[in-house]
């Protein structure tokens, strides 16, 4: 794309996760059918008017790590799930570089996973439909469908624990503005992670 | 201690050697710190640096890592009246693991810092430094960490054995340049950037790339063209872009250019 005087673009040489069709809050949370870890059909049509948290994993990421080592991820799948919220925890990636249907059950469990389930997308359809780009990157849909959220799970990204004290999470801050008829304050926010391997 | 002046010549052989533990190997880099000269002299700032080698394949990263990966961090314990400058990064490479744009190195860094004794500074030193970083390749990211220590001796003594090193780093940090001036106009998704600089240089075809996280879309190279009375480029904003800037950085590297510079925007300057 050449402008007259000023811009001269050189194509970047791979394949871009964000395209120009990207998903936006507000917008429709686009469908998907997929198997959990534990070989259940699970769709999002399944949770029709519920609030529903979409959040991309890679067990071995670091940054995943620091959200689960420390409880924090998990005690926040508890606390909204208890609440109605349904969360689904994503895998997007190739069989082969990714554990094995059995193997992200048991790095679930070991990490302490309290999702409502465990999803596999091998093709990576799913993870591109939402524009999931790193570990973690999360998603809130509201009971009507839409996007209410999505991006980073909070406003710090590095890798040390004690940055969860004094973290905004984003996702908890929409989840208690939703269940609480409220306008979400902030709808969209940097993800921070590891890629996502498409 | 106070009033006694370090006696130079007869200590130089002995007590002014700065010496550094091995590197420290740590996730998928190793990490070294070392200064310039085997020692200080008093006020006067030491030029040391970190140095990453990294193994074969990973990365680490710049302070825009980009859109994956996160820069080094380091926290210094000194000893009193030493004060450390922040840790000075080179221009990096572009690259892309899992279709996102990354900003940072590939093989080793030499990260140069500058380390400067107080007024009352004497006897040997030990600064130790607690090094965190991120490496990344395109299957995963893995950490490091790494607690560097560096004595220096009283008195500067001869350059070590990796001043030239350290020299070659600084030549590749991008430095402001007086005459040179940024101005950054954002207008929707659309940021137009002019720079002046001054005569004696010639910004065709430099590349920007941009040292603000999350500022600029990263996803094409940004190269420098002729534009109404200085050189202009037009990037689509980064796709996390707050709604308004109150500052941007630019580094400007390659073309014609001899050294690479460092370029601010701030919204005080309008």
């Amino acid at each position: 794309m050449k402008t007259p005087f000023s811009l001269v673009a050189l194509a970047a040489a791979a394949l871009s996760v964000a395209s120009a069709l990207a998903l936006e809050p507000g917008e429709k949370a686009p469908s998907f059918t997929l198997e959990s870890a534990s070989g259940k059909q699970v769709s999002l049509e399944d949770y029709a008017g519920k609030t529903v948290v979409l959040e991309w994993v890679n067990f071995d990421c670091p940054f995943v790590k620091k959200h689960y080592s420390s409880g924090n991820m998990p005690s926040l799948q508890e606390k909204y799930t208890t609440e109605g919220v349904v969360w689904l925890t994503v895998q997007s990636g190739p069989e082969g570089k990714l554990p094995s249907a059995s193997q992200l059950e048991e790095k679930a469990e070991a990490a302490g996973n309290k999702a409502t389930a465990v999803l596999r997308d091998p093709a990576g359809v799913v993870g591109k439909s939402y524009g999931a780009e790193t570990t973690p990157h999360l998603f809130v849909i509201n009971d009507e469908g839409e996007i209410a959220y999505m991006g980073g799970i909070d406003d710090k990204p590095d890798l040390k624990k004690e940055s969860l004290e004094t973290a905004t999470n984003y996702v908890a801050a929409a989840l208690d503005s939703l269940a609480e008829e409220e306008e979400v304050a902030v709808k969209k926010a940097a993800p921070y992670g590891c890629g996502v391997k498409y | 201690m106070a009033g006694m002046k370090p006696v130079i010549f007869a200590m130089s052989s002995l007590a002014s050697i700065s010496w550094a533990l091995a590197g420290v190997k740590s996730g998928h880099a190793e990490a070294e710190l070392f200064a310039a000269s085997e020692g200080y002299a008093a006020g006067q700032p030491v030029q040391a640096a970190l140095k990453l080698t990294l193994d074969e394949g990973w990365h680490s990263y710049w302070v825009n890592p980009g859109d994956s990966g996160m820069p080094v961090s380091i926290e210094w314990e000194l000893p009193d009246g030493w004060v450390a400058g922040p840790l000075l990064y080179p221009i990096p490479e572009r690259f892309v693991t899992s279709g996102m744009v990354g900003f940072g190195y590939a093989k080793e860094i030499v990260m140069p810092v500058f380390l400067t004794p107080g007024e009352e500074a004497a006897g040997d030193v030990t600064v130790k430094a607690k090094v965190d970083w991120l490496t990344c390749d395109d299957a995963a990211c893995i950490p490091g960490e790494a607690t560097l220590e560096l004595t220096l001796g009283e008195g500067l003594g001869e350059p070590s054995k990796q001043a030239e090193e350290i020299e070659e780093a600084f030549q590749k940090v991008p430095q402001p340049m007086s005459g040179a001036s940024l101005d950054v106009v954002r207008e929707g998704d659309q940021v137009t950037l002019a720079i002046v600089l001054p005569a004696t240089l010639d910004g065709e075809g430099a590349e920007l790339i941009p040292a603000t996280p999350n500022a600029l879309n990263p996803e094409e190279q940004i190269v420098l063209g002729p534009g109404e009375g200085a050189w202009k480029a037009v990037v689509p904003a980064h796709e996390y872009a707050a709604e308004s800037w109150e500052s941007l950085e630019v580094v400007l590297v390659g073309g014609k250019l001899k050294a690479p510079l460092l370029l601010h925007w701030g919204k005080e300057m309008e």
